[in-house]
């Protein structure tokens, strides 16, 4: 492989809208690290180049599963090609498909639930926590419910 | 300036169709422009676009004394961010405007913690835009450095 930085090559992913600034919120932690990203708008693709390469697939929900099929053939083909050795998200059902698609292709999982998850982590969420390495949600009452979940504040 | 958003992902003209009558019948004396989102019903009685790019939202926001909005975090965050008093009104799931009930969750947790207002019926909203006229959002203190530093410190983990 190449330098240091690529081999710990990030991937972060997240839909648009509120997911997308929620994770955009962190981007210290990920500051000078070789990182590309997977979203479902073109709007932010600007925003998003400041982190390195972007990539932007369609948008996709539990209710259209032939439009999650597409989305999977999509990102599978960008983590296939890129390696990420992490990845992070925010969510929803794009991150959700990212971070399993990631795991095959041994990265680890870095998942921060969505603030608007008050009483329940996301069905997202619940999906990628047997598969996270670090999950953190947003308000500290969610860490009684749930095993292997964390609280480090809210993002937003 | 009054500025109504709907986020850019699905229309939702239970709100924009609520705000143009609300706008018809006088109640709303300030300019309004509306983001309402693509394929969404267009308002008769104030100016709107279906999409804004980042920047030239950011401007809107900047620029509107007040906001009206779906209560999407995106639009929550972006209001809190800028202090400006924001009434929400969350989309449902039973009008099939969101796979689940997310937003009804956040906007009651919010409005109690008297960071936005929030009316969870269009016959309300009246009613919410007469208190959104001297609303003042208390400031939210969020922690995203925290959590930043949380991940980072995972991160550093994995390359020891």
């Amino acid at each position: 492989m190449g330098t240091d930085a690529e081999k710990f090559r990030i991937c972060l992913v997240a839909s648009a809208g509120g997911h997308a600034s929620q994770l955009l919120e962190l981007d210290e932690s990920w500051k000078g690290k070789d990182a590309f990203s997977i979203t479902t708008s073109r709007a932010l693709r600007q925003k998003l180049s400041e982190y390195g390469r972007v990539y932007v697939v369609g948008e996709c929900n539990r209710e259209h599963p032939l439009r999650v099929l597409r989305v999977v053939l999509q990102c599978a083909r960008i983590i296939f090609r890129e390696r990420p050795y992490v990845v992070i998200s925010t969510g929803a059902a794009v991150g959700c498909i990212a971070c399993y698609l990631g795991k095959l292709f041994g990265a680890k999982v870095v998942w921060i639930d969505s603030v608007t998850n008050v009483e329940r982590i996301s069905l997202s969420g619940r999906l990628v926590r047997p598969i996270a390495g670090l999950l953190l949600v947003q308000w500290p009452e969610l860490t009684e419910k749930y095993g292997h979940v964390e609280y480090a504040g809210a993002v937003v | 300036m009054i500025f109504l958003t709907v986020g850019t992902q699905f229309p939702f003209d239970r709100l924009v169709r609520a705000v143009d009558d609300i706008v018809e019948e006088g109640l709303i004396t300030e300019t309004v422009f509306g983001q309402v989102g693509q394929g969404g019903c267009r308002p008769r009685n104030f100016e709107s676009v279906a999409c804004l790019d980042k920047e030239a939202f950011d401007q809107f926001v900047r620029q509107a004394s007040r906001m009206i909005g779906h209560a999407g975090m995106g639009t929550i965050t972006v209001a809190l961010n800028n202090h400006k008093p924001l009434l929400v009104l969350p989309r449902l799931k039973k009008y099939h405007e969101v796979v689940n009930d997310h937003q009804v969750a956040i906007a009651r947790r919010l409005s109690e913690l008297g960071h936005v207002l929030a009316v969870h019926d269009v016959e309300d909203l009246r009613d919410g835009v007469r208190r959104l006229e001297t609303f003042v959002p208390k400031e939210r203190k969020a922690a995203p450095h925290a959590v930043a530093e949380r991940i980072q410190r995972f991160l550093d983990g994995l390359q020891d």
